[in-house]
């Protein structure tokens, strides 16, 4: 007996949601007129195509790719993502890793990328590998170890999100405030910010202190602000725009999508 | 990207919102980050629930195999839950580990951090009796190298230690104290590990094969390394099984007593604590058997080491609100 359909349809309909907000959020976001939307345009793209594979994995009717042409798609943003987050090393060292916002998305992707090499065929249905999981109980992964692993860490970002997404003390990208408030409103005003441009850069904890028991406040130079501030942070004027590009959604999709990569890579061990 | 002062003391980032940037959010205490290690536990216990193996059949009979050796007002409700299991397997199963992922969900989530951990304490009680048979507690076959007195009861202990409150205002010695007080927090590490040493003493486990058979019998289905370790491991206690015992329990004996000691001893107690419930899990428990497939939970080893590091002595208290990223109405005490 294997795991009951319906129980991975459920979980591959999460992943539909999350792949139709997150191409909703493309489309909202107007990345192509380079406004902020085309600064997380990559992400965007990244959960789409996550959770389109993911879905068709769990339910073999969703399948829309051959597994080479996602084993493809997944090293390349792996790659991406991997070139983010050494960027980032260089700028920051290790706080790019558990402050940084590339690093989870680069796990995701090795996840996913790992699944799709690692996955063995059952003998009855070789060539049909990654097609769905119900009725293929006997789909497995090498090296469960790397499995096991990965599924630690998503889990722990998981965690992690869901903490900051709900603690008074986190703001920007977690703000539970961003999303209750207009986005337009909000956040200027969390981030003390004197323009969009600047409240919608992501914020840190307001005034919390470091692990090093320092601030992190640093003004730099008004002409360097000008450089580095998007020229159209607010692409979107309609209040479903607003809504789908905050924050805490493109979070939720990265919370759902760890959860159910992790369930999918333990019973996949 | 570089962070920018803004009135009000905040901090800002500059750079793509949700992308290539790092965010220094509010470092959480100590006892928050063990808080969401228990949820992370929580949350990989929920996925193991949803395995193929808990679908069927072979789940209600698992329980129903805690049930001999226990008293029959323990073993009664054991096996009346392994029958009720068996039949309607798919369906309570589900429920099972849709449980479980909330409350790994609702203890990282702050403002539900107190219903969820009170929701895990009756949860990990429940399982203990009729998923765990107590742990082989009232029956003799504990061994605290397969796992007494069953991980459940340590989610439950865990729970508690971490509560989110605090009893004065004074800074105590260590984390766990926070919720109970030094002395409660003192006793209940004391009966933990002494009854560790105590189980480590019982006829089942000091017999000269007991504890190669142990660690030899989790080598079936592990990957080969772990399979190979766990042999090696099997091989070098083979008919060594009550020297075994007494050096467990000495171990255990030191380790529990610690927690009374100046910081420097209790330190390396801790220490101790850490480096045998790591053994313990990686040899004797094959990390709960979560390689093999068909593992209900990663098994007491972890939940050990975090427990230990609840313990770690360092002068620790309340968190004042102030501290609270400037937000003193926000502060949700965790």
């Amino acid at each position: 007996m294997t795991i009951p359909a319906w129980i991975l349809d459920i979980f591959a309909a999460v992943m539909l949601v999350v792949a139709a907000v997150s191409a909703a959020r493309l489309v909202a976001a107007r990345p192509w007129r380079r406004g902020r939307g085309a600064a997380t345009a990559d992400i965007d793209v990244a959960h789409l195509l996550m959770a389109i594979a993911m879905a068709g994995t769990l339910a073999a009717s969703l399948r829309t790719l051959p597994n080479d042409a996602w084993d493809v798609i997944f090293a390349a943003a792996t790659a991406w993502f991997a070139y983010h987050v050494a960027r980032d090393a260089r700028r920051v060292g290790i706080r790019a890793l558990s402050g940084g916002h590339c690093a989870p998305h680069l796990v995701h992707s090795a996840a996913m990328l790992y699944m799709f090499v690692a996955v063995t065929a059952p003998a009855a249905s070789a060539g049909s590998a990654m097609s769905g999981m119900a009725g293929s109980g006997m789909q497995t992964l090498r090296l469960p170890i790397v499995a096991f692993l990965f599924a630690l860490v998503l889990i722990g970002y998981t965690i992690w999100d869901l903490d900051q997404l709900s603690g008074p003390g986190a703001s920007g990208h977690y703000s539970l405030a961003a999303r209750i408030a207009p986005a337009g409103a909000v956040a200027p005003a969390l981030a003390g910010a004197e323009s969009p441009a600047a409240a919608f850069s992501g914020l840190t904890s307001a005034g919390s202190p470091t692990s090093a028991g320092s601030t992190v406040a640093t003004v730099p130079p008004p002409a360097e602000a000008d450089q580095t501030a998007p020229r159209d942070p607010y692409p979107v004027s309609s209040g479903a725009g607003r809504l789908v590009l905050a924050p805490w959604v493109a979070t939720s999709c990265r919370i759902a999508m760890g959860i159910t990569m992790a369930l999918m890579l333990i019973i996949m061990i | 990207m570089s962070d920018m002062a803004v009135p009000g003391g905040r901090a800002v980032w500059r750079g793509r919102p949700d992308a290539g940037q790092v965010a220094t959010s509010a470092a959480p205490d100590i006892r928050r980050m063990l808080q969401l290690a228990l949820a992370g536990v929580w949350l990989l216990d929920g996925v193991l629930q949803y395995q193929s193996f808990m679908f069927t059949k072979a789940f209600g009979q698992m329980l129903a195999a805690t049930a001999p050796g226990n008293p029959g007002v323990i073993a009664r409700p054991i096996n009346w839950d392994a029958r009720l299991i068996e039949h309607h397997v798919v369906v309570l199963n589900a429920i099972f580990a849709t449980i479980q992922l909330l409350l790994g969900l609702g203890i990282a989530c702050r403002p539900t951090v107190r219903a969820a951990l009170g929701a895990s304490i009756a949860w990990a009680l429940a399982v203990w009796w009729f998923g765990e048979g107590l742990g082989g507690v009232l029956n003799g076959t504990a061994s605290p190298v397969s796992g007494a007195p069953g991980a459940v009861i340590l989610y439950a202990l865990l729970a508690v230690l971490l509560w989110p409150t605090d009893r004065g205002a004074t800074p105590v010695p260590f984390t766990a104290a926070r919720a109970v007080g030094v002395q409660a927090a003192r006793a209940l590490w004391l009966v933990l590990w002494l009854s560790q040493a105590y189980f480590a003493l019982l006829p089942a486990n000091r017999a000269p094969q007991a504890l190669n058979g142990m660690i030899g019998g989790m080598a079936s289905g592990e990957p080969s390394w772990l399979a190979a370790l766990d042999r090696n491991a099997a091989a070098l206690t083979s008919h060594q099984g009550l020297a075994a015992s007494i050096v467990l329990a000495i171990a255990f004996a030191a380790i529990a007593v610690g927690v009374y000691l100046p910081a420097p001893a209790a330190r390396a107690a801790v220490v101790l604590a850490i480096v045998v419930a790591a053994v313990i899990w990686v040899v004797g428990q094959a990390f709960g058997g979560i390689l093999a497939g068909g593992a209900t939970d990663p098994n007491s080893g972890l939940l050990l080491i975090l427990l230990a590091l609840a313990y770690w002595p360092s002068r620790t208290g309340a968190v004042p609100r102030q501290s609270l990223a400037g937000h003193p109405a926000e502060g949700i005490p965790t």
